[in-house]
């Protein structure tokens, strides 16, 4: 769906993209996840056709970006991070109006409505609406012309944990129709629990690729920590690969001296630092 | 039909913004202020209102909209929709050239012209040409301040020489100035009209590339996200 080979952009004199290329398959959920400025605002710019001056190919449903014609955007949706509404206008006239930008046949604005909690605030002003209010109306309304291709950007930012977990519900549901979807987030939970496969973006480049499951484990095994009573509470470590290696645990578990023990595995986020130097969150 | 859809969205935009009430009031303040002056002085004061004011709207309301539109982020959305450059343009052009024929014909109708259909003509002309400044100068600002800042020498270029030309300057030089063509045509001058309109549509060309060219850099910049 989207093909991506040795892309490179500038801005000014020094690259400001490099060498980039990926690719993703229809239906895949594909993350992009960097700190700011490192270039995905840049990236998707390039793949939605609004910066035509890169080098190299960026092909989006089988179209070069640079040759977009604007009926193209018929299907594409893009959800920004930071709520894009008339707020004057209530939540179903900014629908409606949106929607009449497209040809396509809109999906049930009360059913939409409804998918995301907002069934009995349709006709309020959104002005009225709360923060997670607007970006759940954002959401919908990327969505209301039923796009082949979405770009989220940060979709759960703002939302309290139950509507978090329907949209990202809402999100796989949209997967399962067949929708390719770009996600960028900060939030490396999102990421791993949704991301068929994410790219770690710092400096332009390309740092790293490959489903969050891949990524994870050949960096770091999982571990093992313990705590004990030695005088005081005392704790260690070891790997879980390395159990039977551990005097100390052994002895403490034949004598039963044992308080707790936790296995755990290191994070996207841990693997982000490890693989780029940089902190996201 | 898409640019239907936009004018009406942008219709009801201006509406659900209170500019048609602001309208509304200032339509009933010409009026009244029309009605108290000498009967001489009548034609030539509706004149001047209707060119400052419902002509030329599209410049001081057109900084307001786009500086509207880019706070609350909706130029994003427009940016990566199916929607061309060519259409927002021509949508914003067309909404608010209704109000300012109605709103003109209004303050024009009671005080009597030579020929309301030069009026309408020179009011239409008026509200795309002055639209499509504030379109080029909004595309190129972020604040009301640098709007105003832009806006000003805008005004005196446009403004000046056609009170001039009302006023007796009424030399056929003067006609290169498209302000005095607007302001001939609005005070009901119909000779010449089509030569006149003419020359105003070349204005109108001219000044819409120019909007273009900015409309479109406007989306390049709006249509990203900040990640």
């Amino acid at each position: 769906m989207i093909q991506v080979v040795d892309l490179s952009f500038s801005y000014t004199k020094n690259k400001f993209l490099e060498n980039i290329s990926f690719e993703v398959s229809e239906g895949e959920i594909f993350g992009f996840l960097g700190p700011s400025g490192a270039g995905k605002s840049t990236l998707q710019k390039i793949l939605t056709g609004l910066i035509k001056t890169y080098k190299g190919r960026s092909v989006v449903n089988g179209i070069e970006s640079k040759d977009f014609r604007n009926d193209f955007y018929e299907n594409i949706g893009v959800d920004f991070e930071f709520p894009s509404l008339y707020e004057k206008l209530t939540g179903r006239e900014n629908l409606e109006f949106f929607g009449s930008l497209y040809s396509k046949k809109l999906r049930n604005i009360d059913e939409m409505l409804e998918m995301v909690g907002l069934k009995n605030d349709g006709d309020k002003k959104v002005s009225e609406y709360s923060k997670g209010m607007k970006s759940r109306l954002n959401f919908i309304k990327a969505l209301l012309h039923n796009p082949g291709i979405l770009f989220l950007d940060e979709p759960t930012s703002g939302l309290d944990p139950n509507s978090s977990r329907d949209m990202k519900n809402i999100i796989l549901q949209e997967k399962k129709t067949g929708k390719t979807i770009i996600l960028t987030t900060h939030n490396m939970a999102d990421a791993a629990e949704l991301c068929d496969r994410v790219a770690f973006i710092v400096d332009g480049n390309i740092k790293a690729l490959d489903s969050p499951h891949n990524l994870i484990m050949p960096k770091g095994a999982s571990k093992i920590s313990y705590t004990y009573l030695d005088g005081t509470e005392k704790t260690g470590e070891c790997l879980l690969s390395h159990t039977s290696g551990d005097k100390k645990l052994q002895e403490l578990i034949t004598s039963n001296r044992v308080l707790s023990i936790h296995s755990s595995e290191p994070t996207l986020n841990d693997i982000f630092m490890e693989v780029t130097g940089r902190v996201l969150q | 039909m898409r640019i239907i859809n936009l004018i009406k969205g942008d219709i009801r935009f201006q509406f659900k913004y209170g500019f048609y009430l602001v309208y509304a009031v200032f339509t009933a303040v010409y009026i009244l202020l029309i009605f108290v002056m000498p009967l001489v002085w009548r034609e030539r004061a509706a004149a001047i209102m209707v060119f400052s004011d419902p002509a030329a709207m599209g410049l001081f309301f057109m900084g307001a909209i786009v500086l509207l539109e880019k706070s609350e982020r909706v130029l994003n959305s427009i940016a990566v929709s199916p929607v061309k450059t060519g259409e927002y343009i021509l949508s914003k052009v067309m909404s608010l050239l209704f109000i300012s024929v109605v709103v003109g014909i209004t303050i024009m109708l009671p005080t009597g012209t030579k020929s309301l259909f030069a009026s309408v003509v020179g009011i239409a002309f008026g509200s795309a040409f002055f639209t499509l400044c504030g379109l080029i100068v909004a595309a190129n600002i972020s604040s009301l301040n640098q709007f105003l800042t832009t806006s000003v020498p805008i005004e005196i270029i446009s403004f000046l020489p056609p009170i001039f030309y009302l006023f007796g300057y009424d030399s056929m030089l003067m006609l290169i100035h498209p302000g005095c063509i607007i302001i001939s045509l609005i005070s009901g001058n119909s000779k010449h009209l089509f030569l006149l309109s003419a020359i105003l549509s070349m204005w109108l060309v001219v000044l819409y590339f120019i909007a273009h060219k900015y409309i479109r850099k406007m989306f390049q910049n709006a249509g990203g996200v900040s990640l």
